[in-house]
């Protein structure tokens, strides 16, 4: 029977080509925008190297300080000493890294040759390599010893080696960055601009830094990364940063006396504006999963009412088809059925076309550089939201008119009374 | 014949519930899309009150636990070494002028406040800025009343100097002069007198895009407790000086504090990074809402073909009955005139709650009302055009096809 | 031969007794109800229709023969009364069953033929076939071949109706009613929309059928060709007149 549906279905596409045309390109167009949004998303927080164990990693990547009266606060990335002193040792927690924030200062630029060359610098730790797994090219991470002993040695990344040396090996030679001159240790491959913890040109051990000031203060700069034994760990962390929270010395106690802040998860972090939670509570992920939720429903409202439109058009175009089938001895099941094989055939075509459609986009966005180094790619997860979404566009748009249909009568649909 | 056809349109109600339905949902769409594309238009079309061209910027990192409160010591350092500076670029020949500022243009970050207009109760947010007496020079400010900050101020130490925009000077002082006003904060208990010195064109720190707003800069004297050491030095270089000159900057900076950083940048690339930051997702939006358009209205165009010819027979009927081609082409584009029309009103009903709602609410009722008006044309438009095949589709039907149904 | 029918006036236990009756309806009555208005298209119609009989239905436009027809082939449920088809009573039958019926059955011919434009000529005849059980493809257009050899149309089996005559569609469409057998046919003015010859021819293909074993009921407005039938139903206003 299916093998009939199908290649009746064929037959209808062939001979009905602007309906089709219609069809497939409202299901293909929303599958791309739907499709680029997912592979976006999962670009940002996907777990993918190096940030492999994502589902074990939370991290603090702001805080706030209040004025005993509360009228002032005073935010920004946590600060050294506060991470140092405060946020050490977590039970649970097997590894933390502290690194500077890429985005809080950390463009540098170096001139080679009467050439200005920008990167991205990151200071972090020898931990910050074992909750990290990237892919080296050549040589290896620093270590924890390199960041005691202040070395100036620099893992860089595959770009960098391009810019400074030409994409020859780099290790052991040295690059001048910001003034300062360092010896790489290793190459790994590019990072993502968007996975903004781990992303940076050229990572460098903290004690580097121009001016030791860090040392000393509690806000400015810095997160802090933990990775846990497990998932399950989580909410013993939390509670245990939040009493650390209440430890803190403050410098002077007039000015602020009060830190605010939450171990959380990125997507906690990032969702925060989403869901217009202040900093003072804790994230809101439900809500923020849910507009998310929600938001795509919205777009692909449209869609879906222009193909059940569509969907009831070509149907009642074929009422009498109905009449005549149903004269000769289709039930209306029977009916039903071919109109949803009909539709959801349709929607695979479409999510076909859509994939296609999507590979385009996504090599575009990539190819445009607008990111630098993103890659987006429709993998194999993301190919399976598209599918599922495919389908249930197919079922959606095609069970109402299927189920109208069922309703007409033979005999008028014979007549080609459509109501 | 209005009410015939309405009467026609509410008697297939339910095909054309759908139709309305999609109708309201794109001027939705359409408008959303819009309000941004007027707003963001509106402002581009605003002086912009200031001149990027040649300005370089100079972002500064001292590495310096310059937290809130820090020692004042510290701070007249950083202030020598800033003074250091400035002269040490003006020597340059490729250097036409030099300052410090807290926020330089098309920078995200923000100062701001709220202060209420005398007796009117209601807040208005406005944008602060320090900025040393050569800024003027440096963003080519223009004044259009009283004067910048000069050395004549270095003896104000019962008030402090400032200058103010166009916009806050209409707003606070209306048709008053405002020179020589205070505009300190009501509610500021250790209130100092902030006088009016000078008026400057509507200053818009967030670029071309950016709303309009009052706009206040205090004088940065380098020198006294009350001033922070500038986040920025500003630098307009000489018409055809080239990025090669960064690197002597640079060494020029470095020389005065080895362990500072710094982040050489001309206005002009961060005014290009500040478009695509507005204008990417625009075209993002306008790129998705255009297809979103493209796809209703080729499954319109396909409902009303089929429309008509499942009506085949009530209009060769009519056709019998001596309507003319003329009439019929009417009839159709009247029934989907009146469908569309349902589905607006039901639009306009919902975006006249936005302004209420306060949703959306960057923009002004004006920008409302242009982006609901350019909707409706649009839709109008679109549904005309989808419906125009069909209508003609409709013409060719003979009055004997009548009878070849039963 | 016309024979002067009389409304067969079946006992209550006539289900037992005729059991030769092919169609037999009992007290049938339709009311359409719209928002306001109650029509009534039939009224106590009593029908026996004996196994290979070719009875005609005639009666004024509006009078409710296509109604009957209609009920006569399930496509319609009445509002009252019984209907047995093979001494089956299938007014209690539900969708499944009925369309099962119909399908094995009963074949229907129209006034417009109703053949899908979407499909050719050997699929639109192999439609009834495709929701019968256990048939192959190549068993199914064996079939549909083989009934358009019945009516005369081998020639242009892969057409599509649009490039047919009116005559050569009926046939199609007769095809397509017979092609899974029924025991009965029923036929909806089906030379309304034909000229008088092609009216004729139509009329000895189904006379043949017929002729061999098909029992038919053929709604008609044309005298001439209803004179073709055994026996004459005419209804006015929805009321058996005779």
């Amino acid at each position: 029977m299916l093998k009939n549906y199908l290649k009746i279905a064929f037959k209808v596409f062939l001979r009905r080509k602007f309906f089709t045309f219609i069809s497939l390109f409202a299901i293909s167009f929303t599958l791309v925008v739907l499709m680029v949004a997912v592979s976006f998303l999962d670009h940002v927080f996907g777990a993918q190297p190096p940030e492999t164990k994502l589902d074990r990693t939370i991290g603090v990547f702001h805080l706030q300080m209040k004025s005993p009266d509360d009228n002032n606060t005073w935010s920004s990335p946590g600060g050294y000493k506060f991470f140092d002193r405060y946020a050490r040792n977590l039970p649970g927690v097997e590894i933390m890294s502290l690194l500077t924030d890429t985005f809080d200062g950390g463009k540098v630029y170096s001139y080679l040759d009467g050439n200005k060359i920008e990167s991205y610098l990151k200071h972090t730790d020898g931990e910050f390599w074992r909750i990290m797994e990237f892919t080296f090219l050549e040589g290896g991470p620093f270590t924890s010893d390199d960041e005691k002993n202040a070395n100036f040695v620099a893992v860089i990344n595959e770009a960098t080696r391009k810019k400074f040396f030409d994409g020859q090996s780099a290790l052991g030679r040295t690059l001048e960055v910001d003034g300062q001159r360092f010896r790489v240790v290793g190459v790994v491959a590019n990072v993502p601009y968007l996975r903004t913890i781990p992303f940076a040109d050229i990572w460098v051990p903290i004690s580097t830094m121009k001016t030791q000031a860090y040392k000393n203060q509690l806000l400015g700069g810095f997160n802090a990364l933990f990775l846990a034994r497990s998932k399950a760990d989580f909410p013993m962390i939390k509670e245990e940063f939040q009493s650390r929270l209440k430890q803190v010395e403050f410098d002077d106690p007039k000015e602020y006396n009060r830190m605010i802040g939450y171990a959380e998860t990125l997507f906690e972090f990032m969702s925060r504006p989403l869901t217009n939670s202040r900093q003072e509570e804790p994230a809101k992920v439900g809500r923020a999963l849910a507009t998310i939720f929600i938001i795509m429903i919205l777009f692909m409202l449209l869609p879906a009412i222009n193909l059940v439109n569509i969907n009831i058009s070509r149907i009642m175009e074929r009422a009498s088809e109905i009449g005549v089938r149903k004269a000769f001895g289709a039930s209306s099941w029977t009916l039903v059925g071919q109109f949803i094989v009909e539709n959801v055939l349709l929607s695979l075509i479409g999510g076909a076309i859509g994939f296609v459609l999507s590979r385009f986009v996504l090599r575009a966005i990539t190819e445009s550089g607008f990111f630098p180094y993103a890659d987006f790619q429709l993998n194999y997860r993301v190919f399976l939201y598209g599918l599922a979404v495919a389908v249930f566009f197919g079922l959606m748009s095609g069970v109402y008119p299927a189920w109208k249909m069922s309703r007409l009568h033979p005999a008028d649909a014979l007549k080609g009374v459509a109501r | 014949m209005i009410k015939h056809l309405l009467k026609l349109v509410w008697n297939r109600k339910r095909i054309n519930f759908l139709i309305t339905v999609e109708i309201f949902f794109s001027f939705l769409v359409v408008f959303a899309v819009l309000v941004f594309a007027v707003y963001y238009t509106d402002n581009y079309r605003q002086p912009l009150g200031f001149n990027y061209e040649n300005v370089w910027s100079v972002t500064l990192d001292m590495k310096s636990a310059s937290t809130p409160g820090s020692r004042e010591s510290d701070k007249q350092q950083q202030f020598a070494t800033i003074k250091n500076m400035l002269a040490g670029l003006r020597e340059f020949s490729e250097v036409e002028s030099a300052a410090g500022i807290w926020g330089i243009p098309y920078w995200s970050g923000d100062w701001t406040g709220d202060r209420e207009i005398n007796g009117k109760g209601k807040d208005f947010e406005i944008g602060f800025n320090e900025a040393t007496d050569e800024v003027k020079d440096v963003l080519g400010l223009n004044i259009v009343r009283g004067r910048w900050f000069g050395k004549e101020d270095d003896g104000a130490t019962n008030y402090r100097p400032v200058v103010i925009n166009q916009l806050m000077a209409r707003t606070f002082f209306g048709d008053e002069d405002p020179i020589g006003k205070d505009i300190s904060n009501p509610k500021d208990k250790e209130r100092v007198e902030q006088r009016v010195i000078g008026v400057v064109d509507d200053f818009r720190k967030g670029g071309e895009f950016s709303a309009k707003r009052g706009y206040v800069f205090h004088r940065n004297d380098l020198a006294s407790e009350k001033v922070s050491p500038p986040r920025s030095l500003i630098i307009k270089v000489r018409p055809g000086v080239t990025a090669a000159f960064e690197e002597k900057i640079l060494a020029r900076l470095q020389a005065e504090a080895r362990d500072w950083s710094f982040d050489i940048k001309p206005l002009a690339q961060m005014r290009e990074a500040n478009f695509q930051e507005y204008l990417v997702p625009m075209a993002a939006f306008g790129l998705i809402a255009g297809f979103l358009l493209i796809m209703v209205g080729l499954g319109l165009t396909g409902v009303l073909w089929q429309s008509v010819t499942q009506r085949t027979k009530e209009i060769g009927l009519r056709r019998a009955k001596g309507a003319t081609r003329r009439r019929i082409y009417r009839q159709i584009l009247g029934e989907l005139f009146i469908i569309t029309t349902i589905g607006l009103l039901a639009g306009v009903l919902v975006v006249v709650q936005f302004p209420l709602l306060n949703f959306m609410g960057f923009a002004n009722s004006r920008v409302y009302a242009i982006s609901a008006a350019i909707s409706l044309a649009l839709v109008y438009l679109l549904t005309t055009i989808c419906g125009l095949y069909p209508s003609r589709l409709a013409t060719r039907v003979q009055p004997a096809e009548a009878l070849h149904y039963e | 031969m016309t024979s002067q029918a009389t409304a067969s006036t079946t006992s209550a236990n006539g289900a037992q007794t005729s059991t030769a009756n092919m169609i037999q309806l009992e007290g049938i009555e339709k009311v359409y109800r719209t928002d306001r208005i109650e029509t009534v298209a039939l009224s106590d119609i009593n029908l026996s229709v004996r196994a290979g009989e070719f009875i005609s239905i005639m009666g004024p436009s509006g009078s409710g023969k296509s109604t009957l027809l209609n009920v006569i082939g399930l496509l319609d449920v009445p509002t009252g009364g019984k209907v047995s088809v093979n001494s089956k009573p299938v007014t209690s039958y539900g969708d499944k069953h009925l369309a099962r019926v119909r399908n094995e059955e009963i074949g229907f011919v129209f006034q417009t033929f109703h053949l899908i434009n979407d499909l050719s000529v050997v699929d639109n005849v192999e439609i009834p076939l495709l929701y019968r059980k256990g048939l192959s493809g190549a068993e199914r257009r064996k079939l549909a071949l083989r009934a358009l050899d019945r009516v005369g149309l081998h020639a242009r089996v892969h057409h599509f109706p649009s490039q047919l005559s009116g005559g050569q569609q009926q046939r199609v469409a007769i095809a397509r009613a017979i092609v899974g057998n029924p025991r009965i046919l029923l036929a909806d003015e089906p030379t309304g929309n034909l000229d008088s010859q092609m009216g004729d021819e139509i009329m000895g293909v189904l006379k043949g059928l017929n002729d061999d074993g098909a029992t038919i009921v053929m709604v008609t407005h044309d005298p001439r060709q209803s004179e073709k039938t055994e026996r004459i139903v005419r209804l006015f206003d929805g009321r058996q007149v005779s």
